[in-house]
């Protein structure tokens, strides 16, 4: 088991970080403010390769293995402070492009991947309703099929890049009595008759990453874009969320070791009572968390990548990592803030930012709560 | 068809029930609208399946609670299948 990274990938990982910190922080407080997303970083990140990292070259990715992937992810979290645009780029990735890889049809792959990694598609996920967030499955929105198409009615909720998309993976089922086996998966492009951008939703953190309702009204997806089979859609859908489990919280590794590095300086060069605040135990055990937390933290997230580049299944160590990191990312930046004191809670300080942005973690993707029953269901309780 | 229950009663308690007795998976015990077989299970035994008989379940199979609930039903599907 060596969860090290070989030269080339720590080359991806180290050029992230200059691209991050170079190409993506401008305005970030500003922007932050304002809720806005800004669609030439996502081109940027595209011509640096980050929207193709998991996606063979021949729909025009990288071919990168998980493990890269995380790597880069790790790397853009830790040079950019816009923790929204990552966010929305692991939505595309794990949600959108990857369902589209693992299940779609080869007309499907050919149409649809080399756009989405190109930066000129956005992809989005709608699974989740105003009455089926955790209980996913018990979605309500409904299809049935007519000749050649399928027709969907319902709502999705919480819909991260709605505003932004051009396509959606979304579910609906064919008969709420068939539980599970009644969900089907579809690719719906944003021009479909019948889509409709609902309300935008205003969010506490992660302001950068564009969010609203997507409504389907009689909206009519030709047959060809079923995704996966017929009343498989949860197959496609879990297969998404493990993905993203595994992956999106690579970013807050970086995050994470950006924090400890600011407020390991500032406790060096911060003076109070005659000497550095650093040389106050309290002051210094935090750090010493932060740095734990980090560090048990890391080997969980390249585990599944390990296990992931092997062709193995990582459902329970997904759930694991995205558990325990989010709930580390929370702490920590509780921890950096009171270490800065009063400068941490302003927002000139950029910590506070952090603090929003963590939270989230603890929510999408299921909620903390949620993947405490996948592991117990994966021990066998 | 026996042949086919006692490979599923084997393949669910290996899978998804380590240390449950043999003789409390009956026949007729409901696995899905209990609660026994939550959505990842249920979809990982029924791809098994279809990969070990070489069948292929469509969505109104699978979604049928009469077929897809207990070791009775699955078997009496799947050897359907097979004819």
């Amino acid at each position: 088991m060596d969860f090290g990274l070989t030269p080339e990938q720590q080359e991806w990982q180290t050029a992230a970080i200059e691209f991050a910190r170079t190409s993506l922080n401008d305005d970030m407080i500003a922007r932050d403010h304002k809720g806005e997303f800004n669609r030439d970083f996502w081109v940027k990140c595209a011509e640096f390769g980050v929207q193709g990292l998991p996606v063979p070259e021949k729909y025009g990715g990288i071919g990168g293995n998980v493990t890269t992937a995380i790597a880069v992810m790790e790397g853009l979290g830790y040079g950019t402070k816009d923790a929204g645009l990552l966010f929305s780029i692991n939505a595309h990735l794990w949600t959108n492009s990857v369902p589209i890889l693992l299940y779609g049809t080869e007309e499907q792959k050919e149409k649809y991947l080399p756009g989405l990694c190109n930066g000129t598609l956005v992809g989005a996920n709608g699974a989740s309703e105003p009455e089926s967030g955790s209980d996913v499955f018990a979605m309500k929105t409904r299809v049935v099929k007519k000749g050649d198409k399928y027709i969907l009615n319902g709502t999705k909720m919480f819909v991260t890049n709605a505003q932004v998309s051009d396509l959606i993976v979304s579910y609906a089922t064919l008969d709420e009595k068939m539980g599970v086996l009644g969900i089907c998966g579809f690719i719906v492009e944003k021009d479909f008759p019948g889509v409709s951008i609902s309300k935008k939703i205003d969010k506490m953190g992660l302001r950068t990453s564009p969010m609203a309702e997507i409504v389907f009204d009689n909206c009519e997806v030709p047959a060809k874009n079923l995704l996966g089979r017929e009343g498989r859609g949860a197959e496609v859908f879990n297969c998404s969320m493990e993905w993203e489990r595994s992956c999106i919280l690579a970013s807050c590794l970086g995050t994470m070791r950006r924090q400890i590095e600011k407020c390991t300086e500032y406790a060096r060069m911060r003076k109070q009572f005659g000497k550095p605040i650093g040389k106050f135990q309290s002051v210094a055990n935090k750090l010493v968390d932060m740095k734990l937390r980090l560090e048990t933290a890391r080997p969980l997230v390249y585990k599944i990548g390990w296990l992931k580049d092997q062709g193995k299944s990582a459902v329970m160590e997904a759930a694991m990592a995205k558990l325990y990191l989010s709930e580390c990312f929370v702490k920590s930046s509780l921890d950096a803030i009171q270490v800065f004191g009063g400068y941490g809670y302003m927002t000139e300080c950029e910590l506070e930012r952090d603090l929003r942005d963590a939270v989230g973690s603890q929510l999408y993707s299921g909620t903390s709560e949620i993947q405490r029953n996948i592991i117990a269901s994966m021990m066998g309780l | 068809m026996s042949d086919i229950k006692e490979y599923l009663r084997d393949y669910i308690l290996q899978e998804f029930l380590p240390g449950e007795s043999r003789e409390n998976l009956t026949d007729d015990l409901p696995l899905r609208t209990s609660g026994i077989l939550n959505s990842i299970k249920l979809l990982q035994l029924i791809g098994h399946l279809e990969e070990k008989y070489k069948i292929a379940f469509d969505a109104h199979e699978a979604g049928n609670v009469a077929y897809f609930d207990t070791i009775d039903g699955m078997a009496n599907l799947v050897e359907q299948k097979i004819g």
